[in-house]
């Protein structure tokens, strides 16, 4: 008997539950931070889209032009960078990223220095904190998701905290090496002339490890950005979204334009703070530079907050915007036709649209926190079952919008002997190829294999959606054996010749409908969204259509108008006023 | 009037401090006290004073605890046990506001590397002790400019350490410390950094200075020769602590114990009864390979008149004076054309007793060589007769073999 496996210790429990306890406890400190971290990033990122995108390309261009120190490559870069992202329609991603970044590196930084002075000056703090540093940069960054969610729940404010986490390290790792590295006779110097610690540290220990610190800054800049992309999943915006699902749906093109714009910009910061860095030698030079660029950051401060200004006055009078509903929804290819054919539908209704995409489980979790409105995309009664369990106490369930969806194990109509889930036996080198593990259809394609003996020795691979659908594409132009995890409506069924395999232990459930699921109070807060969405269902047939668009290469938004221009009955009978 | 007086001070690093302090007593060496208790002794039961206006020079080898011992006296380091009055107030048990005031005014230090900090100018380098105090701008420019003035270094002061020379930085380190006006100078292997004809400099720049500000000032050196030069009372330390305190003459004629002999028999060759012990580095051209230009350069810059002269294998072939070397110049001759063979030859071995008649009547050096006439140094007046001199001081004679 191995005593080892006896009890196993209940740390995943512990956790749950120390977590769980910060949450309840500190839940009024976790809204105010939200609040106000949302209200601050949605301030700078609306005054840096209320400038006209080419007015602010020509401003930094002209504002690396006297950075660079009137060198001309880091401003033709900048420019052409940024054209090029503006042409892909990027901006507004941009925008997003950019401040999300500068949030977190800020964050960073304020937090950052005076832990790595403090380093510096304690061997014992150092003792604490270099194997917390260790641990906050060896741990997957996907970690910091989780209780970023329990805290802040989705959106930019727990992208900053996850980002903050990731990237502090260097920052106070540098701190603390600059200060030390200072040569011993300088800090006695200072101390033999009798300065105290404050005159010290401003006077002899910053000016001289700033070059150091910087270094760390930079580097925290970068590791920001590198967090941009992980914490789109819990719907932080920008350009880590378009490359999440790209990723989903295996679409290297725009995969590629989106990291593409996020190298530009890595580029253009790095470029940026690296040359703000560089001081010059000669001394009459370094005190008209430092007079001028003094001078430059002030004007662009005050410009930027009278700018901010001005757009609060232009929009408070402006007043009749539309309220917000904020929808969240799976990148499924399913989810993104019907959300985006429902946004399209309360938009012309006068209501501004947020939609969020999530990991499944994380989607779930808004709505129950009331953090977003509403999802067409609850797989009911089998594939969300887990979900729907935990959290029916905190949502409301408006019923079915689409019937008749069906979930199992498909495998192309080539592969004759099989057609039930008890005739799979060595093929496709016993692997399911799945989607990701947080779906619902994974937890049924598991259920299946303890069901079926058939399947005990079978693995089942989580991928994404999109790598699903490449393998599958793969494997069928190659008239390879596959075993997928399959839903319809999917426009693959259209694509490719696919059959269902028999579930006779039901594992998979019979067939399902996609129900929309609201949060508690919208009723109360929005009566007219709430009854839209209640009345909101079609068929799979109109889904696929928009599928198959968007499948084609039109984008979700336009797919989904041209189905709302198609289907003007059934889009009037939803939003009527009865 | 004791500027300042130090009492009983000791400062042991690490741990078991009291086992180490129990092992000092009897005696113990620093490397068997560090190999039994981890302890390491820096200084131990130091107690000395200064008057006012005294330049007191606290020598020894590296790791005698010198350096320690001067950042004891401005608590850079914090003593152990021990009483440190400057002024007849105890610095050793003042608050940390207290000792500030104390080194913002009293006490200023000069360092080995010259400790000026990199990203400021001469200028804000120099006034950085009165800008801790919060003079006013105008007011500590003009100070730290009139002590820029006195070192000849108001030209630079825009400039940045870095540009420029070893010599100029520690005078501007000096100008920095004697800007704030201090009571007391403390001066940490201050020219150790510099090359030895810019330290001559520098100690005669001091000693001039001195003249003009009669500040008290301990000096820290493990050099003998600058101890002499400059030091009114000099320390001798050793393991950390101090073997005789006195006169430099008083060290050299009476030392107190056999490690301050060894120590000062560099100067002292009372001993010395062979040519290999008084011989001295030989300055010699090469003939072959150096024309009379070079050995005219090499005289100037040896400031002598006079070279030894040998082949590339280093063996004697002669001498070379200023004349012969002229004339050869003027003439376009080579070296072995002037060169003079007539020099004087011992061995290593020979007494001092032997050579005397010798050199009594030769002009130029003699030149000691080995059996296969390699030259190994030189022999010039003035040892022979400081080393009689010596001899007959002191009765004991033993042998000088080293």
């Amino acid at each position: 008997m191995n005593i080892l496996l006896v009890g196993k210790l209940p740390v995943a429990e512990w956790i749950e539950a120390f977590t769980n306890w910060l949450t309840h406890t500190f839940s009024g400190l976790f809204n105010f931070i939200q609040s106000v971290g949302n209200f601050i990033m949605d301030g700078i990122t609306n005054t840096l889209s209320f400038v006209n995108p080419l007015l602010l390309i020509a401003l930094i261009t002209v504002a690396a032009f006297f950075l660079a120190g009137k060198k001309w490559t880091l401003p033709s870069f900048t420019l052409i960078g940024l054209l090029f992202i503006y042409n892909q329609g990027l901006w507004e991603d941009l925008i997003n990223t950019f401040t999300l970044v500068l949030v977190s590196s800020f964050v960073s930084i304020i937090i950052g220095i005076p832990l790595g002075i403090w380093m510096a000056k304690s061997n014992t703090v150092k003792q604490i904190i270099n194997p917390i540093l260790d641990f906050m940069q060896t741990m997957p960054a996907f970690v910091y998701l989780i209780p970023a969610v329990a805290f802040f729940g989705i959106g930019i404010v727990p992208g900053v905290f996850a980002s903050v986490i990731f990237a502090l390290p260097p920052t106070v790792r540098f701190t603390n090496l600059a200060i030390r590295e200072i040569p011993t006779e300088l800090i006695e110097a200072a101390d033999a002339f009798g300065s105290t610690s404050r005159q010290k540290l401003l006077k002899v220990e910053l000016p001289l490890a700033k070059n150091t610190i910087m270094a760390g800054v930079n580097q925290t800049i970068m590791l920001a950005l590198s967090m941009v992309v992980t914490g789109s999943m819990i719907g932080a915006p920008g350009l880590g979204r378009g490359v999440l699902s790209a990723l989903q749906h295996a679409d290297i093109g725009s995969g590629f334009v989106n990291g593409l714009a996020l190298v530009i910009l890595a580029i253009i910061i790095d470029r940026f703070s690296q040359t703000a860095n560089n001081t010059t030698k000669s001394p009459n030079a370094k005190k008209n530079a430092s007079k001028t660029n003094t001078f430059i950051a002030l004007a662009a401060l005050i410009l930027f907050i009278f700018a901010s200004l001005a757009r609060l006055i232009f929009q408070g009078q402006s007043s009749g915007a539309g309220q917000t509903v904020k929808l969240t929804y799976v990148e499924w290819d399913s989810e993104v036709a019907s959300t985006n054919v429902l946004a399209q539908v309360l938009k012309e209704q006068g209501y501004k649209v947020e939609m969020t995409p999530l990991d499944n489980a994380v989607m779930w979790q808004s709505i129950a926190k009331g953090e977003t409105d509403a999802t067409v995309s609850a797989w009911l009664p089998n594939t969300h079952a887990d979900q729907y369990k935990k959290y029916k106490q905190d949502v409301v369930d408006l019923g079915s919008n689409l019937k008749g969806v069906k979930l199992g194990l498909a495998v192309p109509t080539y592969m004759k002997d099989v057609n039930s889930i008890e005739d799979l036996n060595n093929q496709a080198d016993k692997k399911i190829t799945g989607i990701e593990p947080g779906a619902g259809i994974m937890k049924a394609a598991n259920k299946a294999k303890k069901a079926y003996s058939s399947l005990s020795d079978w693995e089942l691979v989580s991928s994404s959606t999109g790598a699903m659908t490449t393998s599958l594409d793969q494997a069928y132009k190659n008239k390879k054996e596959i075993v997928v995890t399959a839903w319809s409506p999917h426009w693959m069924f259209a694509k490719y010749k696919l059959k269902y395999l028999k579930d006779p232990k039901k594992s998979f459930g019979s067939t399902e409908s996609i129900h929309s699921i609201v949060r508690k109070g919208l009723k109360k807060d929005m009566p007219k969204v709430n009854k839209i969405i209640n009345r909101f269902n079609w068929t799979q047939d109109d889904m696929e259509a928009v599928m198959l668009d968007i499948n084609d290469g039109m984008s979700p938004e336009k797919a989904a108008k041209k189905w709302v221009k198609n289907h003007p009955k059934k889009v009037a009978s939803w939003t009527a006023n009865k | 009037m004791n500027k300042l007086e130090v009492k009983h001070l000791t400062k042991i690093f690490g741990k078991k401090q009291k086992a180490a302090l129990e092992m000092i007593k009897k005696q113990k060496s620093k490397t068997e006290i560090l190999e039994q208790t981890g302890a390491t002794v820096g200084v131990y039961d130091v107690s000395f004073d200064v008057k006012e206006g005294e330049v007191f020079v606290i020598m020894g080898l590296s790791g005698s605890g010198k350096s320690t011992l001067i950042r004891l006296l401005n608590r850079l380091i914090e003593p152990s046990s021990g009483d440190i009055y400057i002024n007849g107030s105890d610095i050793s048990k003042m608050n940390s506001e207290e000792l500030r005031e104390v080194r913002r005014h009293a006490l200023n230090m000069v360092f080995q590397n010259f400790g000026l900090f990199p990203h400021k100018t001469i200028l804000e380098n120099t006034e950085f002790g009165l800008e801790l105090r919060g003079v006013p701008k105008e007011e500590r420019v003009e100070l730290a400019e009139r002590a820029l003035d006195n070192s000849n270094l108001l030209a630079f002061k825009d400039q940045y350490p870095s540009q420029l020379s070893g010599g100029m930085q520690q005078r501007v380190g000096l100008a920095r410390a004697l800007a704030n006006d201090p009571e007391i100078l403390l001066m940490d292997e201050a020219f150790s950094a510099l090359d030895p004809l810019i330290r001559k400099e520098m100690q005669d720049e001091l000693l001039d200075l001195q003249e003009k500000v009669h500040k008290t000032i301990i000096f820290i050196t493990h050099d003998l020769n600058e101890a002499l030069r400059i030091g009114d009372r000099i320390a001798l330390m050793k393991d950390g602590q101090i073997m005789q305190i006195g006169t430099g003459e008083e060290i050299l004629t009476k030392p107190a114990n056999d490690f301050v002999r060894e120590f000062v028999e560099d100067v002292d060759r009372s001993k010395v009864l062979t040519a290999q012990n008084i011989m001295i580095k030989p300055l010699t051209t090469i003939i072959g390979v150096d024309g009379p230009q070079v050995a005219l350069t090499k005289m100037h810059n040896e400031e002598v008149s006079m070279l030894m002269a040998t082949d590339r294998r280093r063996q004697l072939v002669g001498s070379v004076s200023a004349e012969a070397a002229i004339n050869a110049r003027r003439k376009g001759l080579s070296l072995s054309e002037v060169v003079d063979h007539d020099v004087r030859t011992v061995s290593k071995d020979t007494v001092i007793t032997d050579i005397m008649p010798l050199i009594y009547d030769s002009a130029a050096p003699i030149a000691v060589t080995d059996d296969t006439n390699r030259l190994l140094g030189v022999i010039i007046k003035g040892r022979v007769i400081e080393a009689l001199a010596n001899t007959k001081d002191d009765a004991d004679t033993e042998g000088g073999e080293e």
